[in-house]
């Protein structure tokens, strides 16, 4: 008899510890800023939703690896990712539809963030411009292909083709020289060709940072997302304004197929898009805004892509034309230019 | 004090069981990938499209030229280290010694990060060549092999010292100088006393600093960059920008082949000159 009783007791207790759990939604996100992410949207968010988000950070490749193993049982409800690796999701029918009504800043979003990938696979969050920082005192740039110049040679570190900014930097080196940004063999080849006068082709802006605190570099192409650690630097860095504009992308969110906590997802999606939060996101410098309510000082704009003139002025690659032709670029890079 | 069979089995069993499970059935299952084809077929393809690209010919042929160098300079470098230590009253080879063992204690990381202080454009051995007037401007050392040569050799080195020192200390203290007495000369009492007598130091030294240099992450990377690619960087490269499995297992199997291929030839050597 006081065995049972024993186990009544245990299974109240289980149920009520249950019925008052917490309810989790897990995101996967850029690994970046994640202080600065908490303060500014984690944790106002778990005071509003009574519930407790479980953050999971890592490269783009890791994190696409992970939603792709668990496709049938999703432990990912939400990610931010970029606008191709989204697509790649997309195209392998990992991501489900986003209900554009359940956002109510969703008006609000520039045009082009508003359905980046076709068919509301996902909806952009902030927008990155690309252009070339240099050493004003040093040098001076008016031009992409003032990368692979004679007097730049031995100066210049480029991005590896394998990041963010790698495919970027082609097309903009491919538009100076007169291409129409859609054939980047001979742009490779001419970097391959340049290739002992390039530095190093680096992999992350943090590395970037340092050759140019250190002077190994003076001038490299960047996203804007890195300029508060050039612009704070002692050294007198500028941001280029190239005759051929300025590189820009995207990164998006998206909902995994069939996760089962689309409720708290969109309630999450829907405050992370507002203009509130995307105000606070830009001001502390984190993510530029792509809700055009967003206003902010003009020293917070200077560190940030921000406005519609500039955003509607990005040369912007298309995500479909990376994953297309992705490895063919990285093939021909391998061969020459890391040879 | 002699176990039996059955005492001695039940004590290893945990540590055998153990390394088994966590380390060799997770690393058996991660290599095999190699030899599968999308089917789940067992197959060289993976090897053979490896190595069918120019690349990753140029990138193995690096990795194990620099392995010999490193593991080669070490040895020249430990041997005369290793020599004067041993030579040296008790006290000053303590601290000799604690200085070689010294950046062991040091994270590979920071140490690592010192060479780009000392090699960049306005480092330590920059600033002298202009000052000395070799160059007119600062010349380009980081991002070379070089570079990732001179990384990897400090980072070794002290392995190589040590197992060195240890073999050259069973040398009977007065056979040098009675090779000498006897007219030896120093080329003849290394070659035909040293040598002999400390082969084992020099493939456990040997073997530690080819596959250590074979397989460090951190320095090539710093050191090398994108363009020095080795082979281990490569590998990383295959997993978390590519998410290619396959070649980083192919990868990583050539890795482990040439760590233990090193080890037997050093071993194959010691074993014909005895």
């Amino acid at each position: 008899m006081t065995r049972n009783l024993s186990l009544i007791a245990l299974a109240a207790a289980f149920t009520a510890g249950s019925a008052s759990a917490q309810e989790t939604l897990t995101i996967s996100v850029y690994s970046f800023a994640q202080d600065a992410y908490k303060e500014a949207l984690y944790d106002p968010f778990e005071e509003i939703c009574g519930c407790e988000l479980v953050i999971e950070t890592g490269n783009s490749v890791e994190r696409m690896a992970k939603i792709e193993a668990n496709a049938d049982d999703p432990v990912i409800d939400l990610a931010v990712i970029s606008s191709h690796d989204a697509l790649s999701l997309a195209q392998k029918g990992l991501l489900q539809p986003i209900d554009t009504s359940q956002i109510s800043s969703f008006d609000r979003l520039y045009p082009s963030a508003q359905d980046p990938i076709g068919d509301n696979l996902a909806v952009g969050y902030t927008f990155y411009a690309s252009s070339i920082v240099y050493r004003e005192d040093l040098v001076s740039i008016e031009s992409w292909s003032d990368l692979l110049s004679d007097e730049l040679a031995g100066n210049v570190s480029l991005p590896n083709i394998t990041g963010t900014q790698g495919p970027l930097t082609l097309m903009m080196l491919d538009k100076a020289a007169g291409g129409d940004a859609s054939d980047f063999t001979g742009t490779i080849s001419a970097i391959g060709q340049s290739g002992d006068d390039i530095v190093t082709f680096y992999s992350r802006s943090s590395e970037l940072a340092q050759l140019m605190n250190q002077e190994e570099v003076i001038a490299a192409p960047v996203g804007r997302f890195a300029w508060s650690r050039f612009k704070s630097s002692p050294l007198p860095f500028a941001w280029a304004d190239p005759v051929e504009g300025q590189a820009g992308g995207m990164n998006v969110m998206l909902l995994t197929k069939g996760n089962g906590n689309e409720e708290l997802a969109y309630q999450l999606m829907d405050y992370w898009l507002s203009t509130e939060v995307q105000t606070r996101i830009a001001e502390a410098l984190i993510d530029s805004p792509a809700n055009m309510d967003v206003v902010v000082s003009d020293e917070v704009a200077e560190n940030l892509t921000y406005g519609a003139e500039l955003i509607n002025s990005l040369n912007i690659l298309d995500p479909a034309a990376i994953i297309a032709n992705r490895d063919g670029w990285v093939e021909q890079w391998n061969t020459e230019v890391i040879q | 004090m002699f176990l039996d069979s059955r005492e001695g089995l039940a004590l290893a069993l945990p540590a055998a069981l153990f390394t088994f499970l966590v380390f060799l059935v997770p690393v058996a299952i991660l290599l095999s990938i190699a030899f599968q084809t999308d089917g789940g077929a067992w197959s060289f393809q993976g090897y053979i499209d490896f190595f069918s690209k120019p690349l990753n010919q140029a990138v193995f042929f690096r990795t194990l030229k620099l392995g010999v160098l490193v593991a080669g300079t070490a040895a020249v470098i430990g041997y005369a280290a290793a020599f004067c230590i041993v030579n040296l009253p008790p006290q000053a080879r303590g601290r000799i010694f604690g200085l070689v063992v010294l950046p062991l204690m040091i994270s590979p990381v920071a140490r690592t990060y010192a060479w780009i202080v000392i090699l960049g454009r306005t480092g330590i051995v920059n600033d002298t060549i202009v000052g000395l007037g070799l160059s007119e401007t600062p010349i380009r050392l980081l991002f070379t092999e070089t570079a990732v040569f001179i990384g990897l050799l400090q980072l070794f080195l002290p392995l190589m010292i040590i197992s060195l020192v240890s073999a050259m200390e069973n040398i009977p203290k007065d056979v040098i100088p009675a090779a000498r007495v006897l007219g030896a000369s120093w080329f003849q009492v290394f070659f035909r006393i040293i040598l002999p007598l400390t082969r084992e130091g020099l493939v456990i030294g040997g073997t530690l600093v080819f596959t250590g240099a074979l397989t460090a992450y951190i320095t090539p990377a710093i050191l090398g960059g994108s363009k020095v690619l080795m082979l281990e960087t490569l590998l990383y490269q295959q997993v978390n920008v590519s998410n290619d499995f396959v070649s980083a297992s192919v990868i990583a199997m050539i890795l482990i082949v040439m760590s233990f291929s090193a080890n037997l030839l050093l071993k194959r050597i010691a074993s014909v000159r005895r």
